[in-house]
């Protein structure tokens, strides 16, 4: 955004060599800076070209996002398409809407009504309808190429059964009575994308952006929606363009940032994150509960010492969680309570929080015939902090007595053999956010191969009744569920890391989008 | 010997060496931890899922079946397809081959001027105080991963000096020449490193040249300096120079996987590198043996090359 002269000057020499050895032809592509217009009462400043660095995938990326697991995959087809809605705790539903109008729920919380707003229209002028919408949940569920994550609605609601009413009213009827469907449509990445679409750059699209350029696996260029329509944003998207950058590795994300050649760079490490926290030309944001990841260990109930829930215990208790936040993020993380989804209206925060007490712990592991017991630890860089939390975990667990010791397998490993790691003793992973219940179903429930031997038909059932209920009945039947994790569990959740971004100060809005750890930018300005 | 027999000598030995490096680059994916079943069907997948998948893509076949399959695609130009985005193998090298063979390209011409100078002069003078200065100034310099270079530059020259940009992003629709800037400090770490390598090559040669009986001559004849550097030490070292900087070249291609990773620079290596991390072995096994049968190339060409610029061609042999 700020002129470099001795760049500006170097790059002057070294066009006029490059021009004299191979001809004016190359002297294409050379952007520059646009201007903002400037702000009319009070509202937000519309123009500028936002650009922002992502981890993506290699040139093999493709716009269809249903198959795509990076995070430039997901902002991208955030930007693309429009969303349903996303979680946000202080509206009436607990989500706020996107292209939906409301979400209306029967009164044996057996089916869904889905009615959108009207005038949508897709960018070839069709109308965006309900079956759209209907097609963007249910066709992910029959592709085996699909990611989990787009196969997990069809887990909650019946799409064989589904009723498009009308253009405007979709009527989804769900497996068993769920309370919270809302929560599971609205996570901010059930996107609309017109039936049929083949993901072609050329496919309609509903999103506050429009492609322009795709380079698989170095990025896109967006353009404004000029017919995005949104009820709470008159004149939004308010940048004119995007531009969305890969760059797999955190340092240069960063190194991009402080170089000027992007305004925003996505999920840094805490190390790269602490640094630009010291520099003044940048602004550092960390989300907070829910949108954290979880960092945590899981206890495999096949092994012969953690069948003792003493020995559980006594793991739990020797975690060190403040000394975690402060060593490996500085203090910009959030202690666990080994209970996944803080920060959701359906997460247990009745429960105390566990205390630090290696004394206990050392004291269980006698009781329980443990002391000294032998175990490997096994975990890998697979998201920002990892490794650090689970070196200083070992350590906590030698200090109460434990044999422990840490095998680090190199990055993309530590799932790759998934039956293999199902077999792991203890085995660390991260949680990506999403609501309590239904990630305890996700993951936990019916002996999932992930739970790794956690098998409590009694806990699957209170998590059914919590949300197959309402009021009073689901809240207590969701707290016992989760007490009885708490108390019995095979988790250690000690820590929920943030998505750290940092951004040129021009740059606002983004956090307004909700769903932060895939920022979406349709409220972004640029200044 | 004539060019027809010293051709089809040197093909005798690079074919099957091909075929020995493809078997071997798809024994090494066989051998990777995880299995591409994992990596397609997600962690969540029922065991009816992960067995459509390893249905779909064949891997319940015995590894010869599946080799020779692949090796028998391959002499046909075809690598299989990606599992990230179900592209085929060829076509994603393709889009990315240019951007590495520019690179190394660029990094090849300066190191090839760069380290005949240095080594014919530290060859030349071989034993006295420029030739420690040179040899120990490139010692130096190849004792640094490559890594470490690249970190280095980046922090004297973009991060302190600002001269350049720190990462290589290339404009959208745009091509690395249309930013020459990004360009920089890749090649200089890989022209850095081909340096370090090749001015001990020509060193090593020069040396030899100028303790030969003909250079010896010259020097009693009173020829010295650049004179006798250029005129009689380096058609003599000309020769095994050109047949190290093959060996360079292939190099170069290689470090490049390193370098692009560190700058963010879309060449091949960066492709390989995260085809590692998203275990899409068809990409990894299509860019491993290009790799190979790059490097093979260059050595190749660097005989050729160097059996016609000998100068002893036709009387010695």
């Amino acid at each position: 955004m700020e002129p470099l002269a001795r760049r500006t000057l170097l790059r002057s020499g070294l066009l006029a060599t490059m021009t004299a050895v191979a001809g004016p032809a190359l002297l294409t592509g050379c952007g520059s800076g646009e201007e903002t217009s400037a702000p009319s009462n009070g509202t937000p400043r519309r123009g500028g070209t936002l650009r922002a660095a992502f981890t993506g995938a290699g040139a093999g990326e493709t716009l269809n996002h249903f198959i795509g697991g990076t995070a430039m995959d997901m902002v991208r087809a955030r930007a693309l398409h429009a969303t349903l809605g996303d979680l946000d705790p202080s509206a009436p539903d607990g989500v706020r809407y996107g292209v939906l109008e409301t979400i209306e729920v029967d009164d044996e919380l057996r089916a869904y009504t889905l009615r959108l707003r009207h005038g949508l229209t897709f960018s070839d002028g069709s109308a965006l309808t309900a079956r759209d919408v209907l097609w963007s949940l249910h066709s992910p569920a029959e592709d085996p190429a699909s990611l989990p994550v787009y196969k997990n609605p069809a887990s909650t609601f019946d799409f064989a059964g589904a009723r498009v009413e009308d253009d405007h009213t979709l009527v989804l009827p769900t497996l068993a009575p769920v309370a919270d469907g809302r929560l599971v449509l609205c996570q901010g990445n059930y996107l609309v994308v017109k039936e049929n679409s083949d993901f072609s750059p050329e496919a309609a699209t509903s999103g506050p952006f429009r492609l322009e350029e795709f380079a698989p696996g170095e990025g896109c260029l967006l353009t404004r929606n000029e017919e995005f329509a949104h009820p709470e944003l008159d004149e939004a998207p308010y940048l004119n363009g995007l531009e969305l950058r890969s760059l797999p590795d955190s340092e240069a994300r960063a190194a991009a940032l402080t170089g000027g050649q992007v305004d925003f760079a996505h999920d840094l490490s805490p190390i790269t994150a602490r640094t630009l926290r010291g520099d003044e030309r940048f602004t550092v944001t960390s989300t907070t509960p829910p949108y954290v990841s979880g960092l945590f260990f899981r206890m495999n109930l096949a092994h012969e010492p953690f069948q003792d829930n003493r020995v559980r215990t006594a793991f739990k208790l020797a975690a060190d969680r403040e000394a975690m936040v402060e060593s490996v993020f500085f203090g910009d993380a959030t202690v666990g309570n080994d209970l996944l989804s803080p920060g959701f209206p359906d997460y247990a925060d009745e429960i105390e929080q566990r205390a630090y007490d290696p004394d206990r712990a050392r004291q269980l592991l006698r009781e329980a015939g443990a002391e000294g017991m032998s175990v490997t630890l096994t975990t890998g860089p697979e998201t920002p902090g990892m490794v650090e939390v689970a070196t200083l975990y070992v350590e906590n667990l030698v200090a109460v007595g434990v044999d422990a010791t840490l095998e680090e397998l190199p990055a993309g490993q530590l799932f790759a053999d998934y039956p293999a790691y199902t077999g792991l003793p203890l085995a660390a992973s991260f949680s990506v956010p999403t609501p309590a219940l239904p990630l305890y179903q996700m993951s936990y429930g019916g002996q999932n191969p992930a739970a790794l031997g956690w098998d409590r038909p009694d806990v699957d059932e209170l998590v059914a009744t919590a949300r197959g209920t309402s009021g009073e009945e689901s809240a207590q039947a969701g707290l016992a569920a989760q007490r009885a994790l708490w108390e019995e569990g095979n988790t250690i959740a000690p820590v929920f890391k943030p998505f750290t971004t940092a951004q040129v100060p021009g740059v606002s809005g983004v956090a307004d989008d909700l769903f932060e750890q895939f920022p979406g930018f349709s409220r972004a300005t640029l200044t | 010997m004539s060019w027809g027999p010293f051709l089809l000598r040197r093909l005798a030995v690079a074919v099957p060496t091909l075929g020995a490096l493809s078997a071997l680059v798809f024994g090494a994916t066989e051998l990777l931890p995880g299995d591409a079943v994992s990596a397609i069907a997600g962690p969540s997948a029922t065991e009816a899922e992960r067995d459509a998948v390893r249905d779909r893509l064949g891997l319940d076949r015995d590894p010869v079946t599946r080799y020779l399959e692949w090796a028998g695609g391959a002499l046909r130009g075809d690598l299989g397809t990606a599992y990230t985005g179900g592209r085929a193998v060829t076509e994603l090298i393709g889009s990315r081959l240019p951007n590495s063979l520019l690179l190394a390209g660029l990094a090849l011409l300066v190191t090839v001027p760069v380290s005949v100078t240095l080594g014919l002069l530290a060859g030349a003078r071989a034993g006295r105080r420029s030739d420690r200065v040179v040899s120990t100034g490139v010692l130096l310099v190849a004792g640094l991963p490559e890594f470490v270079l690249a970190t280095v530059l980046l922090w004297l020259m973009a991060a302190e000096a600002d001269l350049l940009p720190q990462v290589s992003l290339v404009p959208l629709g745009g091509t690395p020449l249309g930013t020459p800037e990004i360009l920089v400090l890749p090649v200089l770490t890989l022209a850095a490193s081909g340096i370090a390598v090749g001015t001990r090559l020509v060193r090593s040669a020069g040396a030899e040249v100028a303790a030969s009986p003909w250079v010896e001559a010259a020097r009693l004849r009173g020829i010295a300096g650049t004179r006798l550097a250029v005129r009689h030490v380096l058609p003599g070292a000309l020769a095994p120079a050109t047949q190290a900087f093959g060996l360079v070249s292939g190099a170069l291609v290689g470090g490049a996987i390193v370098v692009e990773t560190v700058f963010g620079y879309p060449g091949i290596g960066l492709e390989l590198q995260q085809a590692v991390a998203h275990r899409d072995v068809p990409l990894v096994q299509g860019i491993a043996l290009v790799l190979c049968a790059i490097t093979l190339a260059t050595v190749l060409l660097a005989d050729i090359a160097a059996r016609a610029l000998d100068p002893r061609r036709g009387s010695a042999r």
